[in-house]
């Protein structure tokens, strides 16, 4: 029975690296092949970024827990393989106007606002 | 149902071997933290970063990666290599505790507290070559250094390093082959090429070469343990193992060659409270030496080395495996301070010596060497021993082969301890000697056989002893009471009581050289008698005049050399040997009258001494030997000569 739990605890897989900011808010990132390196006061998860003086913590996590309004960087944007908008359209990154849109990356999904 | 037990046992584990891992690394040292264990990791000011109780300098990062390696609970992994710096990967729960710092493949580890460990302790693998690293240890906790196949040099200090006080755990991995090479200082600023200030205990059922060039080549402050481990110490300037407290020898192989100093030496601790052997060997401080199992082959030749030396007692048995030790030692003489000369010894203990089991062959070849040597008692209750002293007497030419008044072997065997002379002597006691069994065999080409500075008390056991002084010397009392004693001396008597001499008991085949010599010699001329009282004797060359004779004794004037003889008393025939030379003459004494034959051919039989007899032997042919009652007194005359006898039997 105690290696049935050691079978469980082990072969827990988590799905994303939630990163939580002073302020409350959370951006969880998809750990598959993930790297995270630190230039100066920043640090990157991924296609992330974030202030490291805006870190309170980080944590493993089984769900996407992101709660807060993202900065989306242009790099982002070019590794969109999908963006639609609000009717369900698929549309171009050429095609996009003011309003909001739905991107899918390989790792996550976000809601864009384009102002 | 096995079967499906099996394959479910089989899929936990290759499950366990996938779990994600945060790996961070800060230049050489990756630190590995299962994510299963993680949980919150903080971040604090822009600077730290905090996982399980390790906090990072965020300029200190190069990177984090998440992966799926698998992380083993307490184990740092140093690899050394000889091209680049050695990579130092630490698991997560212990990450707190232990800080390396690494120039090149000079590893030096500061571990702190670890009694928060789960269940053990940390475990440092080291494996990978280099021709220029270290492992260095600092703290205050036990901890294992796994050797995984490391090759490991060190040419400007110590290969392992440890200043942690506590127990230290250096194991072999199965299978390994680990070799640890220190450098050579004229000024000796470190103490060997494997060092811990505290406890080790060297263990695996791998191999360990050690090659010592600045001082010894395994040394600890503390005790030290030996069990399955093949080590191979190839080369010291000093000990090959030195150690304080006490050692311990459970199994393994242990095979030492190379050194300038002793083979095994066991030392005293001084800042800690003198012991005997204590329960499990807890606080102990004795300075003893306990082989109970293992293969111990040992070769020294520094003047006044000793192969094993304890400054307690040096105690041989077959507790844990069987025993079995080969030294050779051909150091001879230390004569570096000629007021206190230094014999050497192929084992020696100073306060005693105790066996009760093992296979041993010691051979001293040196000058004024000694097989086996101690200041206090020497007890022999088992084992086989085979102890030889080939050298010749330092000091002194000719002393030992024209041998010397018999009743005064023990005034002269207390000159052996001036300041000017040593004598070679197989097996020298300052104290008593016990014999209660064992198979023991003793060659001097050049002195005393066996000797006693006190009492010899045989009660058992088989005893062979050739010498060219006096085979068998107590400088008092001697006794046997049981067992087979053969003492044959090619220079003087062949057993010799500057005391009394008391046979009781067992079988006596005693040997002189020749008049004025006697096969059994008590201290008459001191007041001392021999009394034989019981047992079966042989004595060529005859017994000390004046004897107290209240066991028959019988005697025939002649005897013929190189030719086996059956004594029969009772229902027990005895076979024996002539030499081929010897004192003249011949006493006997039995628990009843003894028939003599000569000539006779021995068809079965128990072998012993060294070939030279046989008990419950079955004989044929021969012809009887007149014997007449024999009432003590002078000798036989003039006899023995004929040449030297043959060689070692």
């Amino acid at each position: 029975m105690a290696l049935v739990g050691a079978l469980i605890v082990q072969a827990e897989e988590y799905a994303y690296l939630t990163f939580e900011t002073t302020d409350g808010e959370k951006a969880s990132v998809a750990v598959s092949s993930l790297t995270l390196t630190i230039n100066g006061n920043t640090l990157t998860a991924g296609s992330q970024t974030f202030t490291l003086s805006n870190l309170s913590k980080m944590y493993f996590s089984n769900t996407n827990e992101t709660t807060a309004i993202e900065e989306i960087t242009t790099a982002t944007l070019d590794e969109a393989a999908d963006i639609y908008d609000l009717q369900g359209h698929k549309v171009t990154k050429e095609q996009m106007k003011r309003g909001v849109y739905i991107v899918k990356t390989k790792s996550r999904t976000y809601k864009m606002i384009v102002k | 149902m096995k079967r499906t037990l099996l394959y479910i046992v089989a899929l936990m584990l290759t499950i366990a071997a996938m779990g994600q891992t945060l790996n961070v690394k800060v230049g050489s040292v990756i630190y590995q933290f299962p994510a299963t264990q993680t949980g919150e990791m903080t971040y604090a000011d822009s600077e730290t970063l905090t996982i399980m109780g390790k906090t990072f300098s965020l300029s200190d990062i190069d990177k984090m990666t998440v992966d799926n390696t698998n992380v083993t609970a307490n184990l740092v992994d140093i690899a050394y290599t000889n091209s680049g710096s050695a990579m130092v990967t630490i698991a997560g729960n212990v990450a707190q505790y232990v800080t390396p710092t690494i120039n090149g493949n000079h590893v030096t580890i500061v571990q702190t507290n670890t009694e928060a460990v789960d269940e053990d302790e940390i475990t440092y693998q080291l494996s990978g070559t280099t021709t220029d690293g270290e492992f260095a240890l600092d703290g205050s906790y036990k901890c294992t250094v796994s050797l995984a196949g490391v090759t490991l040099t060190n040419p400007s200090g110590p290969a392992i390093n440890i200043s942690n006080k506590k127990r230290i755990q250096i194991s072999a991995k199965n299978g390994t082959v680990n070799t640890l090479t220190d450098g050579a200082d004229a000024n000796e600023s470190w103490k060997a090429c494997l060092y811990s200030k505290g406890q080790i205990q060297l263990q695996g059922k791998g191999s360990l070469t050690v090659n010592g060039n600045t001082k010894h080549a395994i040394k600890s402050g503390d005790y030290i343990t030996v069990k399955n481990l093949t080590l191979n110490i190839h080369s010291a300037v000093g000990d090959g193992i030195s150690c304080n407290k006490y050692f311990v020898m459970n199994s393994g192989n242990v095979t030492i060659s190379g050194v300038g100093d002793d083979g095994i030496q066991c030392d005293l601790e001084d800042d800690d409270e003198v012991t005997g052997e204590t329960t499990d060997h807890e606080d102990e401080n004795s300075g003893n030496v306990y082989i109970q199992g293992g293969t111990l082959n040992i070769s020294t030749s520094a003047a006044g080395s000793k192969g094993v030396k304890a400054v307690g007692t040096l105690y041989i048995n077959e507790a844990s495996a069987t025993t079995i030790i080969t030294v050779n030692n051909s150091g001879g003489v230390d004569s570096s301070d000629t007021s206190d000369l230094v014999a050497s010894a192929c084992l020696k203990g100073d306060k005693a010596i105790d066996i009760s089991g093992g296979t041993l062959t010691l051979t001293n070849s040196g000058q004024g060497g000694r097989a086996m040597n101690t200041d206090g008692t020497l007890t022999i209750s088992g084992g086989n021993i085979d102890a030889q002293a080939q050298g010749t007497n330092y000091g002194s030419s000719s002393q030992g082969g024209g041998g010397f008044p018999g009743g005064w072997g023990g005034g002269w065997g207390g000159n052996s301890s001036s300041s000017n002379h040593k004598y070679a002597k197989g097996v020298k006691a300052d104290g008593n000697i016990t014999i209660k069994g064992g198979t023991i065999k003793i060659y001097s080409k050049s002195h005393e056989g066996l000797e006693s500075k006190g009492t010899i008390t045989i009660s058992g056991g088989q005893v062979y002893v050739q010498a060219n002084d006096d085979a068998i010397n107590a400088a008092s009392h001697m006794t046997v009471s049981g067992g087979y004693v053969c003492g044959y001396s090619t220079g003087n008597d062949g057993l010799d009581s500057n005391g009394n001499m008391y046979i009781k008991g067992g079988l006596v085949y005693a040997i002189c050289s020749g008049t004025p010599e006697v096969a059994l010699d008590a201290n008459t001329e001191g007041g001392y008698k021999l009394y034989v009282e019981g047992g079966t004797i042989i004595a060529i060359g005859g017994i000390e005049g004046g004897s107290s004779l209240s066991q028959s004794c019988y005697s025939a004037n002649s005897w013929s050399r190189n030719t086996w003889y059956a004594l029969t008393v009772g229902n027990d025939t005895f076979a024996f040997k002539t030499p081929s030379s010897g004192g003249s003459g011949i006493v006997l004494s039995g628990a009843s009258q003894p028939s003599l034959k000569s000539g006779v051919t021995v068809s079965s039989g128990n072998s012993i001494f060294s070939g030279m007899g046989y008990t419950d032997a079955s004989v044929s042919g021969g012809s009887t030997v007149s014997l007449s009652s024999y009432s003590g007194g002078g000798g036989f005359g003039p006899g023995g000569g004929g040449g030297f006898p043959g060689g070692w039997h």
